[in-house]
């Protein structure tokens, strides 16, 4: 039991009803109970110390079964509970990095450091980390059978969907980033194929390899981060100082995407300056006026007057998002703004009115699926943070970002 | 449909790992040290079962060791300059791992470089091991080995929650009140900026026990530089407590991040403290004896800690020399045990997944095969 009595009570309440369920004042302390049990178990057992006892427990829990996925970060096998087959998990089973002699890597650290921690309807559910005897970090994920939103959207020939689906999974995946927000973690890589779709028809928000929590406000943050067609204009500006915000603009990207069911600020090759190039034509040039204090960034490039191209206005998003309706435009636009003090947060948006104009959000059993199975979740999962998926004939665009230590701050 | 609940942050914390795995009260956790220590003394005497009358450390021995090298931890993230949320971080993970674990199966010397790297991995301060070990001087493979040890002894909980930025908020708060740019505080009735600012000046003056480094003016005579000076001073002597105090008592086990924070603050100023619970607290509130108690048990705490406390280098040292005479002979070659568990060799967990499952199969196929011929013949015939 990684996970007491008393969490297994929040996990379930969590996914059934949406929120959390604790009596307030709850005195129950998990890990006494555990060890409780546990100290019981040993009388006829070898002595054996009490982590590795809770450890061999939680490992015995599950039955590995076939291999869903093979990366160079890590191998997703499917599983199910050893006292029920019919229960089905995912099991990650991080892989020991050849050239990284620092022992476990930041990428699973913080995976495993944030999803021990969210737990929410719309965000994957870690339900308990095991090691093996030579080492391995195995971590016991949801079973998602629903392939992700990626595949949904590029599927253009097979699945169809209208505003009332986009609206229910934007309203999912804006409420797992709140989530992660009103906890203090920055997500800092959503994108379509990191929004996972559960049997259900709900998605989770997967892929916690580039999160971090909060920074002090002096503390200098790196800009590096989050896959390049669905970063904002702050971090190639290189701020060093950002909040929720720059999870925002991503959000933004991913509802354009449904939207238009084509990447919304591509460019081919994603340089820095190429996206900026995009940013500038899609949303508008980013100026002291329309932002304040952008010059100062220590990335910003500045244009000549005559090279400026003014913030696209109502008339131009309702000319490509028209789909989604005046209300659904304004809200993306919001998360557009190129100011991130501007932009708005994720309470704002879920706070839009277009959630609750009509059409209403797609019942989750309404929602369109292709069911890229479970052998699309296990490709979405062995990947390490900021990779981008590998095409099918394997061309080298696989590696969107590196995590640059370098140039890493903090 | 569930009716939607609106969460507030006693909810989100109770969601944290902190909360559900690391939280007790002070009877929960003294048994479960308890447990941990018969454990560890009763594998001494299966190892060494000639000694009759086997000589080792006691539990309060073991807790002294233990607070030692948290000291040592505060005093080696300091060399590194790296920030306080990694060094209460690394504390906080070095203590959690002696609640499953006894000094006797892991002495703490070879067990604190390691949870101190490990918390600079995951507040990311990005030094690599390399250099760490040579500044530590210390081979890379002795700070590499009990990696793993340290990660299943944590529960794979790595979030430890802080009561530094909550402290920092509380200062900027206070500097907006003396600043009389407050007028309104949530939940609570006041007369205005300008009257809080007011009762701030009148507050009677620390007492002279209290370690803010604030004393009012001689000449009496109160002004807004002197309240902001004052908040100054206590946020600087509350972040003291919370450097030390904080992290070599059970505090963090016991108690949450705020009332650690209003328990340090309310040491370093007791009167500025209070008034600042007053414009939080509404005074007819149910819940405020409970809160105020609860954080003056926490100052109690806080307050009872004395660096005399700690042991001296040669009251470590004979306590290590005794630790050397019952230690577990089997956790002794923590390097060698790595080497072979990273090449493999020590596991066969895949052979051992593959019995499991096969186990599995049978025990269907016994089931399966029950059903399929029926039930036995004694049956129904």
């Amino acid at each position: 039991m990684a996970l007491s009595p008393a969490a297994t009570m929040v996990t379930d309440s969590v996914t059934k009803a949406g929120t959390v369920k604790l009596s307030a004042f709850s005195t129950q302390k998990p890990l006494e109970k555990t060890s409780a049990a546990t100290i019981k178990s040993l009388e006829s057992a070898p002595l054996v110390n009490l982590a590795d006892q809770l450890n061999d427990a939680e490992r015995r829990k599950y039955v590995k079964g076939k291999k869903l996925g093979s990366g160079q970060y890590a191998d997703v096998f499917s599983a199910h509970l050893s006292t029920n087959p019919s229960t089905l998990y995912a099991i990650k089973k991080i892989k020991v990095i050849e050239d990284f002699k620092d022992g476990i890597t930041y990428d699973s650290l913080r995976e495993i450091r944030f999803l021990q921690e969210l737990r929410h309807p719309n965000i994957i559910l870690l339900h308990t980390v095991y090691s093996t005897k030579n080492q391995n970090l195995n971590l016991v994920l949801e079973y998602l059978p629903g392939g992700d939103l990626l595949q949904l959207i590029q599927d253009t020939g097979g699945t169809h969907y209208g505003m009332a689906d986009i609206k229910a999974w934007m309203a999912m995946l804006c409420r797992g980033v709140y989530w992660c927000h009103s906890n203090f973690v920055l997500h800092r890589d959503i994108k379509p194929n990191n929004l996972l779709i559960a049997a259900s028809g709900e998605i989770k928000l997967a892929d916690f390899g580039l999160a971090r929590s909060f920074a002090d406000p002096a503390q200098p943050m790196t800009y590096n981060t989050i896959t390049k067609w669905y970063r904002p204009p702050e971090l190639y500006y290189q701020a060093a100082h950002y909040g929720g915000a720059v999870d925002v603009w991503s959000v933004g990207c991913v509802f354009a995407e449904l939207v238009g069911r084509r990447v919304f600020l591509g460019a081919i090759p994603d340089t820095d300056v190429n996206m900026v190039g995009a940013i500038c034509n899609a949303v508008g040039t980013p100026t002291e006026d329309n932002w304040p204090g952008v010059s100062k960034l220590r990335g910003y490039i500045p244009v000549d007057a005559a090279d400026v191209k003014p913030v696209r206005g109502k008339e131009h998003w309702m000319q490509q998002f028209r789909a989604v309706g005046e209300l659904g435009v304004d809200l993306m636009m919001r998360m557009f703004a190129l100011d991130p003090n501007a932009r708005c947060g994720m309470e704002q948006a879920l706070r839009h009115p277009w959630w609750t104009a009509e059409p209403r959000p797609s019942r989750n059993e309404d929602l369109p699926r292709r069911g890229g199975g479970v052998r699309q979740m296990g490709e979405d999962l062995k990947r390490r943070g900021g990779e981008l998926p590998v095409e099918e004939e394997g061309r080298a665009d696989k590696v969107a970002r590196k995590l640059d230590f370098g140039a890493m701050k903090v | 449909m569930t009716q939607p609940q609106t969460l507030n942050e006693d909810d989100l914390y109770r969601t944290s790992s902190q909360y559900r795995l690391w939280s007790f009260s002070p009877e929960s956790l003294a048994a479960l040290r308890q447990k941990t220590h018969d454990l560890a003394i009763a594998r001494a005497q299966q190892y060494a079962p000639d000694k009759t009358t086997l000589d080792c450390l006691t539990l309060e021995e073991c807790l002294r060791l233990v607070q030692r090298y948290l000291d040592q931890i505060r005093t080696t993230n300091d060399h590194f300059k790296w920030p306080v949320t990694v060094k209460a971080t690394a504390v906080q993970y070095l203590a959690r791992f002696y609640l499953s674990n006894s000094p006797i199966t892991y002495p703490p010397k070879e067990i604190y470089k390691t949870v101190l790297f490990l918390a600079g991995k995951t507040e990311g301060t990005h030094m690599k091991l390399s250099e760490y070990g040579r500044r530590i001087s210390t081979p890379v493979e002795e700070i590499m080995a009990p990696e793993y040890k340290i990660m299943q002894a944590l529960r794979f909980t790595l979030d430890v929650r802080q009561p530094y930025r909550g402290l920092k908020g509380v200062l900027m708060e206070l500097l907006n009140l003396a600043g009389g740019k407050v007028g309104e505080v949530e939940g609570v009735v006041t007369d205005g900026a300008e009257a809080l600012q007011e009762e701030m000046m009148s507050l009677e003056a620390p007492p002279n026990e209290a370690p803010t480094k604030w004393r009012m003016p001689a000449h009496g005579n109160v002004e807004t530089k002197h309240i902001t000076d004052r908040v100054n001073a206590a946020y600087a002597s509350a972040r003291t407590i919370l450097d030390g105090p904080a992290l070599l008592t059970d505090a963090y086990f016991l108690y949450t991040p705020s009332q650690l924070l209003l328990a340090a603050l309310q040491i370093a100023d007791p009167p500025l403290t209070s008034f600042y619970l007053r414009t939080k607290l509404p005074l007819h509130s149910d819940l405020r004896p409970k809160i105020l108690a609860t954080i003056s048990a926490c100052a109690e705490l806080l307050g009872s800690y004395s660096p005399t406390q700690i042991l001296s280098k040669d009251a470590r040292a004979a306590l290590e020399i005794k630790l050397e005479g019952c230690r577990d002979p089997s956790t002794r070659d923590l390097v060698g045990a790595h080497a072979v568990a990273k090449r493999g060799g020590g596991d066969d967990s895949e052979a051992e997944e593959k019995a499991r499952r096969k186990k599995v199969a049978r025990e269907k196929l016994a089931r399966d095969g029950e059903d399929l011929f029926g039930p036995s013949l004694g049956g129904k015939g």
